[in-house]
């Protein structure tokens, strides 16, 4: 079983984000009428071969396995399946996994790409545990705005439906907006606080000579989405802005996440 | 030994001979053992309710001869001279099996998958099992007929949703709020809607709830009636600050509340959800404010729209729901532990 590498699992995890995806497709179509556990058992299926493979490449280094793009990647996707799958545990809140569904397969079929995981030695030059702290944290945070954009966007489903009077947002199994509201927002900030937790260790990680933090894309790039991160969860809880608005917001920027964290990564000379 | 069925319902006869032949509750024992002391039953449920009576027997006689003794026994019972025809039906098994299965489940209801009726087949037939009339063939149908009315519920929509306008409202509020029992309601006018939709949400866990009306005596009256707090009704739009459900079915000829008025209350309300239910006809409630964030506006015929859409959804599961009752009354037909019919 030699053959058989962590990628061969990451692959077929994706696979089962795929079956999910389409699954949730159905579903979708149907108004999420019917409370059934077939998506979250193919999520759950996916998300197990997902920890296989992220556990057989971090025993082979004997670290977190976040060396570049491609452990990054599966890094994020692996906190958001499994914060999916324990949110989904709620009371009608199995349709998280609809959501998450299509963002883990996407992400997943982008991170399989051969050029974003080169070889490297037996162990890596980036493993000692603050930078694994760094970048778990990091990548947690990130997993938890995904989490929160999930939740988001059934808000503004379940919201819009709502306000168009809509027979679906009674027929859905979703939960009340409200809670929806909630649930995003404490997603934000465990993933802002994760984010910060993730910088600060980031600032004091030691760096090559004549190296700086201001000039590197990588981090300013984190930066921003610190900032914007901090605006939505500061206007939305103290300067009044909308559920609807802040949703908005939370999905926004974390499109923009997902669209700029491969590009940002590879032009960072300290993340390279 | 069968089963068969004889009975009046809704379907069959009006209220007017339905009420004739209700069987009053304490009576319902004794009536059990007259059917079984006449030799017409060897075992036997009565269910009296006010859409249908019934008696549900198992017999050794031959169904025609089981049915004439029912009749007459009916008539006798109710002290009934006139002639009972086509306002009475008889069935025998499969059809009787069938027909059991159909009325635990709702689909024999005139409310299509209502789940009153479970509940009243159930205690019908317990006292019925507790006074010792029932016995194998019954014990089994109808325990076989409770599971099949579960199983319908948890894989069919034929109970799905609300088919009244009161409970579609409260489906809403679910729907927009975590928990009902938190947030506050505000009745404007105190007619007889505006308090069936408040008993509604109060059933669903609300809690605090105000009574505003023009005239202060009525409102104060719903007020005592509900557990609720009276308001004059001069300065009720500024409790929209604080409500986060608004029922409101004045008779006012124009809005009470119109869009200029609600703006400036949304600034002090932070963002909080407010569900207003517009039940008055001409609407008291302005259309316009439904384009407000935060606002959720549904008048009588949104929600007469959901309560029609409902129903809908529920005569079209009937074929499925038929399907599996089917299915089930074969099965049972063909259980070893079911007593063959004679």
């Amino acid at each position: 079983m030699a053959w058989f590498t962590d990628r061969h699992c990451f692959l077929l995890a994706v696979l089962f984000y795929g079956a999910a995806t389409v699954y949730s497709v159905f579903l979708w179509r149907k108004g999420f009428r019917r409370d059934d556990w077939i998506n979250y058992f193919l999520l759950a299926a996916g998300v197990a071969l997902h920890t296989l493979a992220i556990t057989k490449r971090g025993i082979s280094f004997h670290s977190c396995p976040v060396n570049n793009l491609y452990e990054a990647t599966t890094f994020l996707l692996w906190a958001l399946g499994l914060a999916s799958l324990v949110y989904a545990l709620l009371p009608k809140f199995k349709f998280i996994c609809a959501f998450a569904a299509p963002v883990l397969f996407l992400v997943g079929i982008f991170a399989l790409m051969p050029s974003l995981d080169p070889p490297h030695g037996l162990k890596p030059d980036f493993s000692n545990w603050q930078r694994s702290l760094h970048a778990a944290t990091i990548l947690q945070a990130y997993g938890a705005f995904g989490l929160a954009a999930v939740a988001a966007v059934m808000f503004l489903v379940e919201q819009r439906d709502l306000k168009l009077h809509k027979l679906r947002a009674l027929l859905s199994f979703l939960p009340s907006i409200q809670r929806l509201e909630v649930i995003t927002t404490r997603l934000v900030t465990v993933g802002f606080i994760l984010l910060t937790i993730g910088l600060t260790v980031g600032w004091l990680l030691p760096r090559k000579a004549g190296a700086s933090f201001f000039d590197d894309p990588k981090v300013l790039w984190s930066t921003l989405l610190w900032i914007a991160y901090l605006e939505a969860l500061v206007a939305h809880k103290f300067f009044g802005r909308s559920a609807r608005r802040f949703a908005i917001g939370v999905v926004v920027v974390f499109v923009l996440l997902l669209l700029t964290f491969g590009i940002t990564n590879h032009f960072s000379a300290l993340h390279n | 030994m069968s089963v068969v069925v004889i009975g009046l319902s809704h379907r069959s006869a009006p209220v007017e001979l339905r009420e004739r032949f209700a069987f009053a509750e304490d009576t319902i024992p004794g009536a059990l053992k007259a059917l079984r002391d006449h030799g017409i039953a060897e075992e036997a449920v009565i269910l009296s309710t006010c859409n249908r009576v019934e008696i549900y027997t198992a017999t050794l006689q031959p169904p025609e001869q089981a049915f004439t003794g029912l009749k007459k026994f009916l008539a006798d019972h109710h002290a009934f001279e006139g002639a009972l025809n086509s306002e009475v039906y008889t069935l025998t098994e499969p059809q009787s099996l069938h027909h059991l299965f159909k009325v635990a489940s709702g689909l024999d209801s005139m409310v299509i998958g209502e789940t009153e009726i479970f509940g009243q087949l159930k205690k019908a037939y317990d006292v019925a099992f507790q006074n010792k009339f029932t016995g194998a063939k019954l014990n089994k149908a109808f325990q076989r007929a409770f599971h099949v009315a579960k199983h319908i519920r948890t894989e069919t929509n034929i109970q799905r949703g609300s088919v009244s306008v009161m409970s579609a409202a409260v489906e809403l509020a679910e729907k927009i709020f975590s928990s009902l029992a938190e947030q506050e309601v505000l009745v404007i006018g105190a007619g007889e809607t505006s308090e069936k939709t408040a008993r509604a949400l109060q059933s669903r866990g609300v809690k605090k709830i105000a009574v505003t009306n023009r005239s202060p005596e009525r409102a104060r009256t719903l007020a005592d009636e509900l557990g609720a707090r009276a308001l004059p009704f001069e300065n009720w739009t500024s409790e929209l600050e604080r409500v986060d459900i608004a029922v409101s079915s004045t008779a006012a000829p124009h809005h009470i509340l119109e869009r200029a008025q609600l703006e400036p209350v949304l600034l002090r309300r932070k963002n909080r959800p407010l569900l207003l239910i517009d039940l008055a006809v001409p609407r008291d409630i302005e259309p316009a404010v439904n384009e407000l964030e935060n606002v959720y506006l549904y008048n009588v015929d949104d929600l007469q729209g959901i309560a029609n859409d409902y129903l809908k959804l529920r005569h079209k599961e009937i074929s499925r729901c038929e399907k599996i009752i089917s299915e089930k009354v074969t099965a049972l037909l063909t259980a070893n532990k079911f007593p063959a019919g004679g």
